[in-house]
């Protein structure tokens, strides 16, 4: 592996890429290259999901229910006789909806707020700690169910209010209502982690001695951000990114297994336990499939998550 | 050898909570092609400050509050930010003192190197990854077409330190400011870098300012030396006037604290007593007044300015901060 990167680097082209020379060190590693691709599978199986579904998720079947693994259901079918495998795929959309929009808004702000108080310093910076220092103080599930039982109802009434007006079919819809709580719920818990890590890269790179070093020889500032100070924090900006996804599945789950989180009929990895959970004893395969799916997507994010560290990091390579 | 850097009464302040710090106190001093000035005082005295803000490499705390430092008809107090990164690099290089920190280690060696040719000279990247080879032959790192593929993790730290010196050198500047380049390498490491610095000073025919604070490196290289002490320059003089016939007490009391090997009197070794004072008021009085021997009514009501030693004729370069004339009375 390592001759490999070394013949290519003495060779015609002398291109330089960080992202070229991380892959390779991706691949070498197994279990990263394996979470890599579990996580793939999943967000591809999210986004094709209709396609590969072989009933629809709502669909009952009151004559075959609670029935165990078979040619026609894959994973059994539930107690109200619905699919267990498409309901699975069902929450893999779920779970990949809620982990991108729960990362993309808690970065979002993150970013922000983070790269402020980094750069400006003084009162910005110290007020954007305390902010952090105040959210991050909040138990999370507290958190969540305070909106839930507060802002929710506010706005389920004020759909209603709007569908009895307008007659718009989209009012009636409180589904993404749901979503829209949930996001905004997450992102609430996650976001400080995301500024305190990019605050923390930009406070400690722009104090770096290479950073002295290359406005020394006169390297314009565009190319001092582009080619030091990015790099440099790109690694643990994209592991935690990493982490936040996984994080934000597992959180989205916990929470819909207590009910807060997005509701059934839609379904999630999480309320599919708490279903599952009910009837474990006699009906295993109903907890078993969504709680192996949700503990094999896990670990592969920390996996990956754990790779790319690794292969960010060329003081690591050997 | 006429003067190519000219730098008169600079002063640095830092803001800090309490108020101001003045780290460096009206320095002027000017510099010759081809020269090589040491600057030595003890940690803090304001040798690092004063010599980056030169070329304005300041952390943003520090303003400069007064003075001009002339180069080639700019005065880069003054410049603007194009014309200060133009200078930077291409006019003025700098070797600093931790190579281990010193380089990008996501940035292969020879992109970091050939960042300055590609800026300040508009070179093509192969031109430049020619001329950066070069310039690693010339520092001493052998197979230098494969080292420019290197990661800096995967370099020693002498190589790290040839590798700065060679950016620092490679626009070719005609000043190189060297911060204590030697301070984080081990002896025989240090001795070789010094070798390899005279070595391209002839070669190159660059001026260089050497900070550091041992006095016994300077001995061997220097043209000229400055001894700073609380953000002013106490004694300015050639090399071989500062060792055998230093003027200034502060100077004298450095002199006194470099262990000798022959000490056969067995005597413990001397050291300057007390501590340096305080800098966040301007000093008004000699800021070495509480520690000297030599100590006058005068030296505590009046801060002297550099001045031509008693006794010397007009035109040597002979210069101390000093009341008192120290001579026969050590």
């Amino acid at each position: 592996m390592a001759t490999e990167r070394k013949k290519n680097a003495v060779g015609e082209e002398m291109q330089y890429s960080l992202f070229k020379d991380a892959m390779h060190r991706l691949a070498a590693n197994k279990l990263a290259l394996a979470g890599m691709i579990v996580v793939f599978l999943v967000i591809l199986i999210a986004i094709i999901g209709p396609l590969i579904t072989p009933y629809d998720f709502l669909s009952q079947d009151l004559d075959y229910r609670n029935k165990p693994p078979s040619a026609q259901h894959w994973f059994g079918t539930d107690d109200l006789g619905r699919d267990v495998f498409s309901r699975v795929i069902y929450g893999a959309r779920t779970a990949v909806i809620v982990a991108f929009s729960v990362t993309i808004l808690s970065y979002l702000i993150g970013i922000v707020l983070g790269s402020l108080a980094g750069y400006l310093g003084g009162k910005v910076d110290a007020f954007v700690v305390w902010l952090i220092d105040v959210f991050m103080s909040i138990p999370s599930l507290l958190l969540v169910i305070v909106i839930n039982v507060s802002i929710k109802p506010v706005l389920v009434n004020w759909m209603d209010a709007r569908f009895l007006e307008t007659q718009n079919q989209f009012y009636r819809n409180t589904t993404w209502v749901d979503f829209a709580i949930v996001f905004g719920s997450l992102a609430l818990i996650k976001w400080p982690k995301a500024a305190r890590i990019i605050r923390g890269q930009i406070l400690s790179i722009k104090n770096k001695n290479y950073v002295l070093a290359a406005r020394a020889i006169g390297v314009p500032t565009s190319k001092i951000i582009k080619r030091y100070i990015i790099p440099n924090s790109i690694g643990p900006f994209i592991v935690s990114i990493s982490s936040t996804l996984g994080e934000s599945m597992v959180l989205e789950s916990s929470f819909s297994f207590l009910g807060v989180g997005v509701k059934p009929p839609i379904p999630s990895w999480g309320n599919m336990i708490s279903d599952g959970l009910r009837v474990w004893q006699v009906y295993p395969h109903i907890l078993a499939a969504p709680a192996l799916v949700l503990a094999i997507v896990t670990i592969s994010f920390s996996f990956l998550g754990d790779g790319l560290n690794d292969a960010l990091n060329p003081r690591q390579w050997k | 050898m006429s003067e190519l850097l000219v730098v008169r009464d600079l002063e640095t302040q830092f803001k800090v909570r309490a108020g101001r710090l003045h780290a460096v106190n009206g320095v002027s001093f000017s510099l010759k092609q081809g020269e090589m000035l040491g600057v030595v005082g003890e940690s803090g005295c304001g040798k690092s400050v004063t010599m980056m803000s030169l070329i304005r490499l300041l952390p943003p705390s520090a303003s400069i509050t007064n003075g001009s430092v002339m180069l080639e008809g700019l005065d880069l107090i003054k410049a603007n930010k194009q014309q200060i990164n133009a200078v930077r690099g291409s006019k003025i290089g700098m070797i600093f003192q931790d190579p281990m920190t010193s380089l990008n280690p996501f940035v292969k060696i020879g992109i970091q190197l050939s960042e300055g040719l590609i800026y300040h000279k508009r070179m093509g990247k192969r031109e430049a990854y020619d001329r950066c080879a070069q310039y690693l032959d010339l520092v001493g790192i052998s197979n230098s077409r494969h080292r420019l593929e290197e990661y800096p993790h995967q370099l020693s730290g002498g190589m790290r330190q040839r590798v700065m010196i060679a950016m620092a050198l490679v626009c070719e500047p005609k000043i190189v400011i060297a911060d204590e380049p030697t301070t984080a390498l081990d002896v025989t490491i240090q001795a070789q870098i010094v070798e390899l610095v005279k070595e391209l000073r002839e070669k190159l025919n660059a001026s260089i300012i050497w900070i550091t604070h041992d006095l016994s490196l300077l001995a061997g290289m220097a043209d000229r030396i400055m001894v700073m002490y609380a953000g002013c320059i106490v004694e300015e003089a050639c090399l071989r006037d500062l060792y055998k016939d230093p003027r200034h007490p502060y100077t004298i009391g450095l002199l006194d604290s470099i262990p000798r090997i022959k000490n056969d009197e067995n005597l413990r070794l001397k050291s300057i007593p007390g501590q340096p004072p305080n800098l966040m008021q301007k000093p008004s009085s000699c800021p070495f007044a509480s520690r000297c021997a030599f100590k006058t009514e005068r030296c505590e009501r009046e801060n002297p300015s550099l001045a031509f030693a008693p006794g010397e004729i007009e035109g040597s370069s002979h210069k101390i901060a000093c009341w008192v004339d120290t001579r026969g009375r050590q």
